[in-house]
């Protein structure tokens, strides 16, 4: 199947950006070294996660296969927001370009969404709400939805004008998704990884302690979107497993307005989830953004 | 990451090691490497990611690996008789052309892999050199004879010398070129071993998730701090790069 085909069939509409397709990368898993392997596939792009300063990550290893899906834990390694900024042409597809943000205090939150906001080739902004607030002791973000809103709130202040996403775990994710959109936020990514863990039995140790992605935690994605897209009224892009044109449809039907594929790209080419989404959508006679009302 | 289902032309064991061929058209550079696994989505949701294999020697047409079956990943890709699923070559290989005068291979364990095509390059090039190869023991050593003319190395003495691959190479330091892979303490040791002003490249073995710079999964650390990912700018760095 011709993609430039079903053009108006796949488009869709986030916070009034209009996407080519429903696809979008999930943070911090597509290299600027293979952006020229996904033109077309992406309504829009979004790289990892970036930091006020430069973040060399942890130590390895990071990460541990598991079944249907992986364990990681990376630390926001990114070269901070100057250099981040510095090189952001380099991910120009002529599509929108959202921006994943970071930071360790609300303050850095807030201070990320300013300078992006004063962006012009920064077409929405992402917070990832999953990292440790200093703050607070190191609980995340989105550890109370108090924190969520004090957060979003300060973020929403500081760029009033730009779209903003705010990214949610699993815990708590209908009262956090609440607590985001009283305090203004455009749109939720539902959701990151689960906390996960991988022991090396050979070596009577722990190998890693960090998230759970891909296929395995789908069916926990779908239920968390479904709940959040029925408790508040913004847009919702589902996140969290989706490795076939069926999950993308699975996940607007259950409320997504978009979807983030992630470590799926890893063992797949992410076009031939486009391909299976748009052969699903002329089976069905739909087009995309149909799914989300249904 | 775009994979690519081709032929398997032949598979047969070599002591401890598989050695699978496979139909390939397409450059290869000494030193690359290539996702592979058994058979793709849905079928290799568990074990789910691909796993990476240094190119072990390319004619053309037939490109093949050597690897050693670890776990389901292995086991399944070894029992694979008649198809697999590649990616294209990836990562930066060994950059032989500016390497002058006699070089050092030295391989441990399945870090022999990329030296089999190294030499091939080497030999077409007609840079002469000499291949040392360290192994745990005999069944492993025996894909030496893959390697005519290799001084070999075995930790319990069971074939070639007793001890490492660095002691099959007593006169390491007097080489203008090194080019080694294996486990890090080995290249470490390598490293450590080397003359000043060598040129030493060294191909690091890392668990890597994508293998296309995506992940941030497979990195080694560096000189002056941080990591750098082995799938782009490896998996051979100059020694000098890597903090260890």
């Amino acid at each position: 199947m011709v993609v430039g085909e079903t053009e108006a069939v796949l488009a869709v509409e986030l916070c009034g950006i209009p996407l080519a397709t429903p696809l979008i990368p999930a943070s911090g898993t597509l290299a600027r070294e293979s952006l020229d392997e996904v033109g077309g596939v992406y309504g829009a792009i979004l790289p990892k996660t970036t930091t006020p300063a430069p973040r060399e990550g942890n130590p390895p290893p990071r990460i541990a296969e598991a079944p249907a899906g992986m364990v990681n834990s990376i630390g926001l390694q990114n070269p901070g927001v100057r250099r981040f900024l510095q090189e952001l042409d380099g991910w120009d597809l002529g599509v929108p370009i959202f921006v994943s943000v970071a930071g360790e205090t609300v303050g850095e939150f807030a201070g990320l969404c300013e300078r992006l906001a004063a962006d012009d080739r920064v077409a929405a902004v992402e917070l990832n709400l999953s990292c440790p607030n200093v703050e607070r002791g190191g609980l995340t973000f989105c550890a109370t939805p108090a924190a969520v809103e004090e957060t979003v709130a300060a973020c929403r202040a500081a760029a009033p004008g730009k779209p903003l996403l705010a990214k949610l775990t699993y815990e708590g994710v209908v009262e956090n998704a609440r607590a985001a959109a009283a305090a203004g936020v455009d749109a939720l990514t539902v959701m990151n990884t689960i906390p996960a863990l991988a022991i090396d039995a050979r070596r009577q140790r722990v190998l890693l302690r960090g998230g759970l992605s891909g296929p395995a935690i789908k069916p926990v994605a779908l239920r968390a979107v479904y709940d959040v897209s029925r408790a508040v009224g913004v847009p919702v892009v589902g996140s969290g497993g989706i490795a076939s044109g069926i999950d993308v449809a699975e996940f607007m039907l259950a409320g997504a307005t978009a979807v983030q594929v992630g470590t799926a790209s890893f063992v797949r080419d992410p076009r031939e989830i486009l391909h299976e989404f748009a052969a699903y959508l002329a089976e069905m006679g739909l087009a995309a953004a149909d799914l989300t009302r249904v | 990451m775009r994979f690519y289902g081709v032929t398997v032309e032949e598979r047969r064991q070599v002591g401890d090691y598989t050695l699978l061929r496979y139909r390939w058209d397409g450059a290869v550079e000494p030193g690359q490497f290539i996702m592979a696994r058994a058979a793709g989505y849905p079928v290799t949701l568990d074990p789910f990611l691909a796993r990476p294999f240094s190119i072990y020697d390319y004619d053309g047409g037939v490109a093949s690996l050597l690897f050693e079956v670890r776990g389901r990943g292995t086991a399944l890709l070894a029992g694979a008789t008649e198809r697999i699923e590649v990616s294209a070559p990836l990562g930066r290989g060994f950059d032989v052309v500016r390497a002058g005068g006699r070089a050092a291979l030295l391989g441990g364990g399945v870090g022999v892999a990329p030296l089999k095509i190294l030499s091939r390059r080497l030999a077409v090039l007609g840079v002469p050199h000499d291949v040392f190869l360290g192994f745990a023991h005999a069944a492993a050593a025996k894909v030496a004879r893959e390697f005519p003319g290799a001084v070999v190395a075995t930790m319990d003495g069971s074939a070639g010398l007793r001890g490492t691959v660095l002691d099959a190479a007593p006169n390491l330091g007097g080489y203008p070129a090194v080019y080694a892979c294996g486990p890090n303490p080995m290249l470490a040791a390598v490293k450590r071993s080397v003359g000043d002003g060598t040129i030493c490249r060294l191909s690091v073995e890392e668990r890597m998730g994508c293998g296309n710079g995506s992940c941030n999964g497979c990195v080694v650390p560096v000189r002056g701090g941080g990591y750098v990912r082995s799938c782009v700018e490896g998996p051979v760095f100059d020694a000098e790069v890597l903090a260890w």
